[in-house]
């Protein structure tokens, strides 16, 4: 098989897969057509483009970012204060805003990305955090334009009611194929190889000639302006945001969550974090009501994944499968052919590829 | 690229795990669902988003007791309309997205009947487009605040005597009234930022710099301040005669208790919210309550419908006196009390009939007689309350008044 | 100018508690490289421990302190040894999400038992103030600050003079070299993880008398903190120590004289603008990716 042949293979293959992903997307609110079952779609859409946007920066190049809640925020008000000059009745338009927000952020984020990209690891995370709380601030105070702790009005669609959530649930889909997408041309172009070189060691990678000021900014701004989109899709559905949860802390953190659970190296891996998570936290917030427990949930399951399933679900999952099936072709190679045992292959290191 | 390629076919089940979970969460998390409004015996059944938890659990904590009251008293009187009223509370905790998120579930997932609104305009705003947007009639207990009734809604009623600018304009009066050398020379406007408070304090300011007092401090803090310790050095600092502060309840205590602690001590002291609470004298010392002026919808003493019952019954079911009986809960048995009076008047309960309804003629309740504007804005005036020998009384106007106004004592030494 | 001293006054009595609460991160820092995201919580709940031994036996706020500094001492230590030792090969940002993860844990249990009400701890002292020289001071600030004073004191002494200091600056500055020397390197972090979370129930009991708090003060006391390691350097005492009054202080003053929304954003700025000249923060060591 020749390498063109195995690399055609393999773009048919992924086609087919992202196919699929976006048929599956398609369908869903119609066989799930209840309002709150397309609204827990909304929902778990965003968190899973949330995570993934996140594992751009926090995975793929390991910045662990823990202050994204600054651009979710950041997007929700861009939305909110366009949106309120398009004025009620603007229906299908504030969605346009989008893409304007997401390249927006991402350029007024670039220079603060740059100081924050000075420091690292624990230092980055403390800052990326202080960021958040800035920025939450800013919109408490500058009342004018945020209305502070009365937060802003976003005009409501005149969509119809009885299929409300859905323009805002297609929104969130096509934005998590965006973001998987930038995720995919990141990992398979040389910009995902020179991330995966400075999150194994930046020093080396910059004196192999890594432009690694470049990358990082980039996967930095990425994955910032992907949050804003998301943020500003959310901020016309919920319609009405104040900056103590425009700026939630705990949103960072869930994405997080979603991201190490499912697996931080992997592309399908923070859909599927987020897939676990986030209805049942949609579920509980809304059944149990007191939002104490499931603080205590969210800590549970973050510990439970960090001492369990340190690589995340998929990857953890991929290593016992890739165990069982080499364990398989070993015994039946041993059954019919004694002398090519395959060798038992080193698990991949942190499941990376 | 081998190991890459292995990893993304070892990944392609991921995308059936996904959907299988997806599956499973949405069929595991299906509600009960409830009866429709019809079935004479079933129970009609009430969604209110509470702030159960959350910086508002303290001030709403008395409006689910005053519902639930309700809810047995109607019950041990048959019912509304032959049917049992059941009431389904659940938290907002405090947060207008899960306001919105409550009675977006409530009403398409749960198919609740009736709906009351949710506790503070800072809850009400966002919550009412949503009720309005599936046609529920939206009487809510404590959302008072223009931008309300900005919404330009036709289904929402506020159970209160007066919209909040009311207060305002009676403290206002009442500062106008005096002969101009009692009246105050400057004045200071702390207030927290929430449509309820910088509503009032907003008013009460440009109408009394308008008649010449000097504003010497002016500012807005974000309402989750907690340390109003910068606030109470300022005002200290700067002496003014009169202090208009737009507080929740817990920052008038301690504004109250800072000026205590530096020893000084205004001429004239007025909270939107706080003193109006019960449990205020224990809060900041019973001896330093007397003169401090707040306004309210709703005192023990008051001649409005059913009010004795009322407090008969409340003391009855929850222990305590009259006197520590807080005014939320008086609203959530209004909104009750509505439902009753349109089943009575009407002979029907679904909410195209209390919408119709409500916009006509008089409705008697605890919070006395209601009648509301096209968007719900009640159509009454509020009176100007002050802390006298140790009970919150009316003082202005003189018609409504139980007591004169006194001057405050001095907190000094 | 009259405004200008009674709030720096105010900002120097509130920095001593500061000081103190940061000062155990600065120390847990030190011998578990990795920055406690659960001190302010730590803070907190033990101001709600010292609520409750005073709403409901009657002990005074300042002596509820004896008691809650050897428990909250177990807890570090318990928390270290359970909880971080095990990751101590793996990065240090497992351990940061792990304290994270654990902070809005306890906050979930914290908020489950006492409700989200704001509370305050207020004994009969807390009403009253001297006034000295025209200007105010609140006894209870006071007498925190002093609270602050006698505890970090303490800590400095038994850093410098003793043998359990001496290991637990060597193992800060070198846990290698510091096991070869004979060190019990897992022993003494615990130890100084313990140290640092007593310094916060210290700290806590004096906040809850002076900031009225629920389980969800603990983001803003956790920016405080964060702003106060990353200007004075995360493994410094002294800087910490400094760092923590210049922060209360030009919060107290920005919130007097100019509005209380801005007082810690205008401290936020002077951080951004020490970092962007120096990384490393004030005192900090030039360390490859850390403060």
């Amino acid at each position: 098989m020749t390498a063109l042949h195995a690399e055609s293979r393999l773009r048919r293959a992924g086609a087919a897969r992202a196919a699929a992903f976006m048929a599956v997307l398609a369908v869903l609110p119609f066989l799930f057509n209840q309002h709150w079952q397309v609204n827990l779609l909304v929902f778990t859409v965003m968190y899973a483009g949330l995570a993934s946007a996140w594992n751009l920066l926090g995975g793929y190049a390991g910045y662990p970012a823990l202050g994204h809640g600054a651009f979710f925020g950041l997007g929700a008000y861009a939305m909110a204060i366009g949106a309120g000059h398009l004025g009620a009745g603007a229906g299908y338009r504030p969605f346009l805003l989008v893409p304007l927000i997401a390249l927006g952020t991402a350029i007024v984020v670039a220079p603060i990305a740059r100081v924050l990209l000075r420091t690292r690891a624990v230092a980055f995370a403390v800052l990326s955090i202080t960021v958040m709380f800035m920025v939450q601030t800013l919109a408490y105070n500058i009342r004018g334009l945020t209305g502070g702790s009365q937060g802003l009005a976003l005009p409501i669609a005149p969509f119809d009611a009885a299929t409300f959530e859905r323009p805002y649930y297609f929104a969130m889909a096509v934005l998590l194929v965006v973001t998987v997408g930038v995720c995919w041309v990141v990992r398979t172009s040389k910009l995902g190889l020179a991330l995966n070189a400075v999150r194994d060691d930046e020093d080396r990678a910059r004196g192999l000639g890594v432009q690694t000021e470049t990358v990082k900014l980039l996967a930095f701004v990425l994955s910032a302006g992907l949050t804003a989109a998301f943020g500003a899709v959310w901020a016309y559905y919920i319609s009405y945001i104040v900056p103590g949860f425009a700026f939630d802390p705990l949103l960072s953190l869930v994405a997080v969550l979603m991201a190490f659970l499912g697996g931080r190296t992997t592309l399908w891996g923070p859909i599927t974090g987020a897939v676990l998570v986030g209805p049942a936290q949609q579920y509980f917030a809304y059944r149990f009501g007191a939002s104490q427990l499931y603080l205590i949930a969210y800590a549970a399951l973050f510990l439970l994944v960090i001492y369990l399933l340190p690589d995340g679900v998929i990857p953890s999952a991929s290593r016992y499968l890739d165990r069982a099936r080499t364990a398989y072709r070993s015994r039946a190679t041993r059954r019919d052919r004694p002398d090519q045992v395959p060798m038992e292959p080193v698990p991949p290191r942190g499941g990376r590829g | 690229m081998r190991t890459m390629r292995s990893t993304v076919r070892r990944s392609v089940w991921a995308v059936p795990v996904c959907l299988a979970a997806l599956a499973a969460g949405a069929c595991s998390a299906s509600p009960a669902s409830s009866q429709g409004a019809g079935r004479s015996s079933s129970p009609l059944v009430v969604g209110v988003s509470m702030s159960l938890s959350g910086d508002l659990a303290d001030l709403a904590g008395p409006a689910e007791k005053g519902y639930q009251l309700w809810a047995d008293t109607v019950n041990a009187q048959g019912g509304l309309l032959g049917r049992k009223v059941s009431l389904k509370f659940v938290d907002d905790a405090s947060n207008p997205t899960q306001a919105v998120t409550n009675y977006e579930n409530l009403i398409t997932a749960d198919h609740v009947d009736l709906v009351f609104g949710p506790f503070s305009s800072l809850l009400t705003i966002p919550a009412a487009s949503v009720a309005s947007r599936y046609g529920y009639a939206f009487i809510e207990p404590s959302g008072g605040a223009p931008q309300v009734f900005a919404l330009h809604l036709k289904n929402l009623f506020l159970a209160q005597p007066a919209p909040i600018l009311s207060s305002a304009d009676a403290f206002a009066d009442y500062i106008l009234s005096l002969p101009v050398d009692q009246r105050p020379k400057t004045a200071a406007y702390p207030t927290a930022d929430d449509p309820f408070t910088s509503a009032i304090i907003a008013r009460i300011q440009q109408r009394l710099q308008a008649a010449g007092i000097k504003t010497v401090y002016s500012q807005t803090y974000a309402a989750e301040t907690v340390d109003l310790s910068p606030v109470v050095t300022r005002l200290v600092s700067d002496k003014p005669d009169l202090i208009v502060s737009g507080t929740g309840g817990a920052d008038a205590v301690a504004e109250v208790k800072g000026m205590v602690q530096a020893h000084w001590t205004p001429k004239f002291l007025f909270f939107t919210g706080g003193p109006n609470d019960p449990t205020f004298p224990s809060q900041v010392g019973a001896g330093n309550v007397n003169g401090i002026f707040s306004s309210t919808d709703w005192i023990p003493q008051a001649k409005t419908a059913g009010n004795a019952a009322f407090i008969q019954a409340y003391i009855a079911k929850y222990g305590g006196t009259a006197a520590g009986i807080d005014a939320a809960a008086a609203e959530a048995y209004a909104c009750g009390q509505l439902l009753q009076l349109v089943a009575q008047r009407t002979g029907k309960i679904d909410n195209a009939t209390i919408i119709s309804a409500l916009h006509s003629g008089t409705w008697p309740t605890v919070e006395g007689n209601l009648t509301w504007d096209a968007y719900g804005s009640p159509q009454g005036a509020d009176d100007v309350v002050q802390w006298v020998g140790g009970q919150l009384l009316p003082v202005y106007p003189q018609s409504a008044a139980l007591a004169s106004p006194i001057a405050l004592p001095s907190w000094a030494g | 100018m009259h405004l200008f001293l009674q709030a720096t006054i105010a900002g120097i009595l509130i920095g001593g508690v500061y000081a103190l609460l940061a000062s155990g991160q600065a120390m847990i820092f030190g011998v578990a490289r990795t920055v406690n995201f659960a001190q302010a919580i730590f803070a907190i709940l033990s101001a709600y421990l010292s609520y409750t031994l005073f709403g409901d036996l009657g002990i005074d706020p300042f002596l509820s302190v004896l008691i809650l500094i050897p428990v909250m001492f177990a807890l570090g230590y318990v928390i270290y040894a359970v909880l971080l030792r095990p990751l101590n090969k793996s990065s240090a940002e497992l351990g940061l999400l792990v304290l994270y993860a654990l902070a809005i844990g306890i906050q979930g249990v914290l908020d489950f038992t006492y409700q989200t009400n704001i509370r305050v701890i207020a004994p009969a002292y807390a009403n009253y103030s001297w006034t000295v020289a025209g200007y105010q001071i609140p006894e209870v600030r006071f007498f925190a600050f002093l609270l602050a004073v006698v505890v970090l004191g303490a800590l400095h002494l038994i850093r410098q003079y003793t043998k359990l200091g001496r290991a637990l600056r060597a193992t800060s500055q070198n846990p290698v070299a510091a096991r070869l020397l004979g060190v019990d390197v897992d022993r003494i972090s615990a130890v100084g993880m313990g140290l640092g979370v007593a310094s916060a129930a210290a700290a806590g009991a004096a906040f809850g008398m002076v900031i009225p708090f629920n389980g969800n003060s603990q983001y803003d006391l956790l920016s405080k903190l964060l702003s106060i390691g990353v200007l004075g350097g995360m493994a410094s005492m002294p800087g910490t120590i400094v760092a923590a009054v210049i922060l209360g202080v030009v919060e107290s003053v920005v919130a007097a004289t100019i509005s209380p929304d801005w007082s810690a954003f205008s401290f936020l700025v002077v951080l951004f603008a020490v970092l962007t000249v120096r990384p490393q923060g004030l005192f900090g060591r030039q360390l490859r990716g850390e403060l």
